[in-house]
C-alpha cells in the first residue's frame, strides 16, 4: 500500500495524553514530599480520575484509533506482532498492552487514593467511608504499585526510544501533532462533538463522585457544643 | 563500705530491673497513645489553618506535639516490639532497631521542626503555621516512610 499523510491521532486523546503525563508527574512527586504538598496530590488524584473516565469513555465513542476495539490486544495479534507479520495503524499489539497496562494500574491507583490516608494529616476523599484498618490496607497499595508504575512508565519510555533509534519511527510527532507522515491506513474517523460531550460530562459526574462533595459533613468542634474544659 | 556498695548494687539493679520491666503490651500501648494524641493535634492545626484561625487552639495543639516530640519516645520502643499488640497491631517495623543511625536522623529532623512549630503557633501568623504545619508532616513521614509498615 502506498503510504501518505493521515490523521491518526484526534485532539481529545493527544491532549488527555499530554495532561496524564504531567499530571502522574505531578502526583509522584507531590505525594513523595508530602507534607502541605499532599493538598495537590490528592486535587492532582481528581484530575487523574477524569482523565481515566474520559479516555474509557471515548475508548468507546472517540476517533478510530482510539477506540478500545480497535487495538484490543488479542492473542492472536501480539503472536503476528513478534513473528514481524502485523500490519496496522494506531497502537501496536505490544503498544496496546502497555496502554491497558497503564490505564489499569492508574485506575487501582486513583481508586485506592481515593480511600487512603497518610497517618499524619491528609485522608483521601472517600476514606470515611471504610474503616481505617480498610483504609490502611488500600494505602499500602496505594504505595506498593508506585513502583510498578515507575516500571510501566519506564519501559514505555523505552520503547519509544526503542523506536525511535532502532526502527527510525518517530512516535512522538504524531501524539504532539496528530499527524502521521507515512501512513498506511485509513485517516481516523468519528469522535465527534457530542461523543466529546458526552465523555467530558462523564468524566465531570464520576469527579464529583470520587471527591465526596456529596458526603454529609462531619460536625466541626466549633459549631457544636462541647464540655468547657 | 562494703555495705553500702552492696546498697549501691542492689538500687542500681532495681532501678534497672524497673525500666527494664514496662511491659511489652503497655510500652506499644503508649506509643499509639502518644502517636493519637499527635494526630489529633495535627487535625487541628489542619483545621485552623483551613478553617477560622483560632491562636489559643494551634498553640495548645503545637505545644502537645512538641511536648511528645521531647519525651524521649524511643524509650518505649523495647527489644522484640515490632511484634505485639497494644490498642492495635504493632506497625512498628524491625528496621527500627536495626537501621539505628537513619532513625536518628528521622526522629532528630521531626524534633527540630515540632520545636520550631510550637514557635511559630505563637506568633499567631496563620500563613506561617500553615508553612511549618506542612514541615512538620513532611518529617513525620520521614519515619513513616521506612520504619511503619502500611498495615
Amino acid at each position: 500500500m502506498q503510504s501518505k499523510r493521515i490523521r491518526l491521532w484526534d485532539l481529545p486523546t493527544r491532549l488527555f495524553h499530554w495532561i496524564l503525563a504531567l499530571a502522574v508527574a505531578a502526583s509522584v512527586a507531590s505525594g513523595q514530599v508530602g507534607g502541605n504538598w499532599m493538598e495537590w496530590h490528592g486535587r492532582i488524584g481528581l484530575l487523574v480520575v477524569g482523565l481515566l473516565t474520559f479516555r474509557i469513555v471515548w475508548g468507546l465513542v472517540g476517533s478510530t484509533y482510539a477506540r478500545f476495539a480497535q487495538f484490543f490486544p488479542t492473542p492472536g495479534k501480539i503472536k503476528a506482532y513478534l513473528r514481524g507479520e502485523w500490519c496496522g495503524e494506531g497502537h501496536n499489539p505490544l503498544g496496546a498492552l502497555a496502554v491497558f497496562g497503564l490505564l489499569g494500574l492508574l485506575t487501582v491507583q486513583v481508586t485506592t487514593g481515593l480511600f487512603a490516608n497518610d497517618d499524619i494529616a491528609f485522608t483521601g476523599p472517600l476514606s470515611d467511608l471504610l474503616t481505617k484498618g480498610l483504609s490502611n490496607q488500600l494505602t499500602g497499595i496505594h504505595h506498593l504499585l508506585t513502583n510498578a508504575l515507575y516500571v510501566l512508565v519506564a519501559l514505555h519510555v523505552a520503547a519509544i526510544m526503542f523506536y525511535a533509534h532502532a526502527k527510525k519511527q518517530n512516535l512522538v510527532r504524531p501524539m504532539v501533532t496528530g499527524w502521521k507522515e507515512d501512513g498506511e491506513g485509513e485517516s481516523a474517523r468519528g469522535g465527534g462533538f457530542v461523543a466529546l460531550v458526552v465523555a467530558l460530562l462523564v468524566a465531570v459526574a464520576v469527579v464529583y463522585g470520587a471527591s465526596g462533595a456529596w458526603l454529609p459533613p462531619l460536625p466541626t468542634p466549633a459549631a457544636v457544643e462541647t464540655p468547657d474544659f | 563500705m562494703k555495705k553500702q556498695l552492696a546498697l549501691a548494687a542492689l538500687a542500681l539493679a532495681v532501678a534497672g530491673t524497673a525500666s527494664a520491666q514496662m511491659k511489652p503490651e503497655d510500652a506499644i500501648k503508649y506509643r499509639q497513645s502518644a502517636y493519637g494524641a499527635m494526630g489529633w493535634s495535627m487535625a487541628r492545626i489542619k483545621m485552623n489553618v483551613e478553617g477560622t484561625f483560632n491562636k489559643e487552639d494551634v498553640i495548645k495543639s503545637a505545644n502537645v506535639i512538641q511536648a511528645i516530640a521531647n519525651s524521649g519516645m524511643g524509650s518505649l520502643y523495647l527489644p522484640g516490639t515490632d511484634k505485639g499488640t497494644g490498642w492495635e497491631a504493632t506497625r512498628a517495623k524491625p528496621e527500627i532497631w536495626t537501621e539505628k543511625e537513619k532513625l536518628g536522623k528521622a526522629a532528630t529532623a521531626f524534633n527540630k521542626e515540632a520545636n520550631e512549630m510550637a514557635k511559630v503557633a505563637a506568633t499567631g501568623d496563620a500563613a506561617a503555621v500553615k508553612a511549618q504545619f506542612g514541615k512538620l508532616g513532611e518529617t513525620c513521614k520521614g519515619c513513616h516512610d521506612d520504619f511503619k509498615a502500611k498495615n
